[in-house]
């Protein structure tokens, strides 16, 4: 241990490490700082939201006297409420929502509504803790190794270094230790802070750090056998950030479009489009039809009287339902698509490290696709609740009293779990 | 100190298709000094090179204190002090932080008084023992690097064209400091382009022509200590020869 604190010390005395250093944790605080703020704000605005919501149930609530009301008007709050280590890396959380007011209207519509708002947002991508870990730590790994043998080569030290006795396990060992270990400091205590703040399970918090050391040790073994080669320091350089800038940006970047061209899936705005065209479209249908083609997927109901007026609640609820019935091809078209493609891009992962940890961060602070996905499922659970709720009241004539009002269900982020 | 000092056994090193040394063999003994002369890529260097180890030597043998580098490295390493052609050590370190330092790598640890003690026996001034590298002119460095050689306390120095961009009197300083460790025991071997400083404190001189030892003179107790005719006749043609090649 004491040549590893002896090089790590040594290290320290080089200012261009020292700032590289310093930069890195400053940057990885300020990524935990950020991210915990973030987080913070998504669990106000979700209770905020469960809040205001009750207020405006209550207001609701005076004049919906007739079930059909009560199902138009009131918005059902959901939420995705971000897990503890979703401050490290937020993943899709900052373009999907977390927070999400249906009715029991057509589904697919309001699921998809929030696919059009400002994708423009979504491009830069979030400064995180795991941006700082993917894409700058690797480039201060390089910075301290990419010169740890030709340095010593240039200056003209190498002979006498290597003249030493166990230069090996004196010398080159403790220094690429050091240079692990002083980056790995930089980092993981930041970390923790974040993790103890936020109030993450300890077995969560052991293997994100895993994946840090990983990451770590995967650019620290490479780097330093680029380093160890006969390159001059310049060529060692351009090596490291070109296969840098190849495996963390242009490689996965690439294969996001190969498998986007190769695994086509329809857009969301186009399954809002062609549900609200369905919903739209129904205005004018025969209204007997429309509640047969319903009765076949509830005949429970079919026993409801004919329609006895130009509008009632349970036809046009009946052609909400047929809506979603409607796009439900191309809704599960999109979300086996979508899955597929996820599948294929952690097939590409297995070849390149880097993303395959961010993929296994964003697993674990459960801000994936599959996070994303789940909520969506429980959004689908839910509404199909709030649906079969109403149904009876809107179809079987079942009275509608302010305590059916209070009873209606509520949503749980454990429902389907 | 004694030892066994240095022996290299019928040397032979390959570097791509071309054989640096071709069967070099010579002998340092404990307590002597051994110049080995040569013109530019005679394998002078080469030769240290496989005594420490750092070259694979392709047949022969190399002992150092009685160990062979082929076959214990490490305890080849740790009867070494090397003090190559450039002293770089580290400009960001003083010298007092670089002696620690290397001390440090070779697993060895001195107290301040011993490496003021060293320092003091390279005449390398007080003042300057806590002052950065970067400020330390070439002869200074020397001192440096010559005072961690002296802490090391091997049986076997080499050194890689010592004097080469000292002043004179630096040179004289450090033929005296040579001469102070051959008699405290330590096996010496020097390759350098001085031919006068050879002669001024070597007890053998080799000179090597293609990886080969071509002639070596042993000194006399008279004087002067070397046959410096047949020397300099010896010493002039393997320069030609080396430049018309």
């Amino acid at each position: 241990m004491k040549h590893f604190w002896r090089e790590v010390g040594f290290l320290l005395r080089q200012r261009a490490s020292v700032w590289a250093v310093t930069l890195l944790a400053g940057l990885a605080l300020l990524s935990v700082g950020l991210g915990l703020h973030d987080v913070a704000k998504q669990k106000a605005a979700i209770s905020q939201v469960i809040d205001l919501q009750k207020q405006d149930s209550a207001a609701i609530k005076v004049f919906a006297t007739e079930a059909g009301d009560a199902a138009y008007y009131r918005f059902h709050p959901t939420w995705n409420p971000p897990a503890p280590l979703a401050f490290a890396a937020l993943g899709q959380r900052d373009i999907a929502p977390s927070i999400m007011r249906i009715r029991a209207l057509a589904l697919e519509g309001q699921i998809h509504e929030n696919e059009a708002q400002n994708p423009e947002l979504a491009l830069p991508g979030r400064f995180d803790f795991a941006f700082v870990l993917i894409y700058l730590a690797p480039l201060v790994l390089i910075v301290l190794f990419y010169d740890l043998w030709s340095g010593e080569r240039e200056a003209g030290r190498l002979a006498s270094l290597e003249a030493m006795p166990l230069a090996r396990s004196h010398l080159w060992f403790p220094r690429i230790l050091a240079r692990f270990g002083v980056v790995s400091a930089a980092l993981i205590p930041v970390f923790w802070i974040g993790a103890l703040i936020s109030g993450a399970g300890l077995r969560d918090t052991i293997a994100f750090t895993g994946l840090i050391v990983a990451l770590l040790g995967f650019w620290t073994l490479f780097a330093a056998w680029i380093a160890k080669g006969r390159g001059g320091s310049p060529t060692n350089a351009a090596v490291l950030a070109t296969v840098w800038f190849a495996i963390t940006l242009i490689a996965p970047a690439g294969a996001n479009l190969v498998i986007n061209a190769t695994t086509p899936i329809p857009d969301g705005a186009a399954i809002l489009r062609e549900n609200r065209e369905a919903v739209h479209d129904a205005w004018d249908l025969d209204r007997a039809a429309t509640l047969q083609r319903f009765y076949k997927f509830h005949p429970e109901l079919a026993s409801s009287p004919p329609m006895q007026r130009p509008f009632e609640w349970k036809w046009y609820f009946a052609f909400q339902h047929l809506g979603d019935q409607q796009v439900e091809s191309l809704s599960t078209f999109y979300r086996t698509g979508i899955a597929k493609r996820d599948a294929r891009a952690g097939l590409v992962a297995l070849a390149l490290p880097p993303l395959a940890i961010q993929r296994a961060f964003h697993r674990i602070a459960n801000t994936d696709l599959a996070a994303q996905s789940a909520y969506q499922d429980r959004i689908r659970a839910y509404h199909t609740q709030l649906r079969t709720y109403y149904y009876p009241y809107l179809f079987l004539a079942k009275p509608f009293t302010p305590a059916d009002f209070d009873a209606t269900p509520e949503f749980s982020d454990r429902l389907a779990e | 100190m004694g030892g066994q000092g240095l022996d290299l056994r019928d040397l032979v090193v390959k570097r791509g298709n071309r054989n640096v040394l071709e069967g070099l063999s010579l002998t340092v003994p404990a307590g002597q000094i051994y110049a080995l002369l040569g013109g530019n890529g005679a394998g002078k260097s080469t030769a240290l090179f496989a005594a420490l180890g750092l070259l694979p030597v392709t047949s022969g043998q190399a002992l150092v204190d009685g160990k062979d580098p082929a076959h214990q490295p490490e305890a080849v390493r740790a009867s070494i002090a090397y003090l190559p052609e450039t002293v770089a050590l580290y400009e960001h370190l003083s010298a007092r932080e670089n002696v620690d330092y290397f001390l440090s790598l070779a697993g060895q640890i001195r107290t301040k008084a011993q490496i003021e003690e060293a320092f003091a026996q390279v005449r390398l001034a007080p003042a300057v023992h806590d002052q950065r590298l970067s400020a330390f002119s070439k002869g200074m460095r020397q001192k440096t690097a010559i005072a961690l050689a002296l802490l090391r306390q091997t049986p076997v120095l080499l050194l890689d064209e010592p004097t080469t961009g000292l002043d004179p009197q630096a040179t004289q300083d450090f033929h005296t400091l040579l001469l102070e460790l051959k008699s405290t025991g330590v096996a010496i071997l020097m390759v350098t382009h001085d031919l006068l400083g050879a002669i001024d404190v070597a007890d053998t001189i080799g000179l090597m022509i293609d990886g080969k030892l071509a002639s070596q003179w042993h000194a006399r107790n008279s004087i002067p200590r070397f046959d410096l005719q047949g020397l300099y006749a010896a010493f002039t043609h393997a320069r030609i020869g080396n430049t018309s090649a």
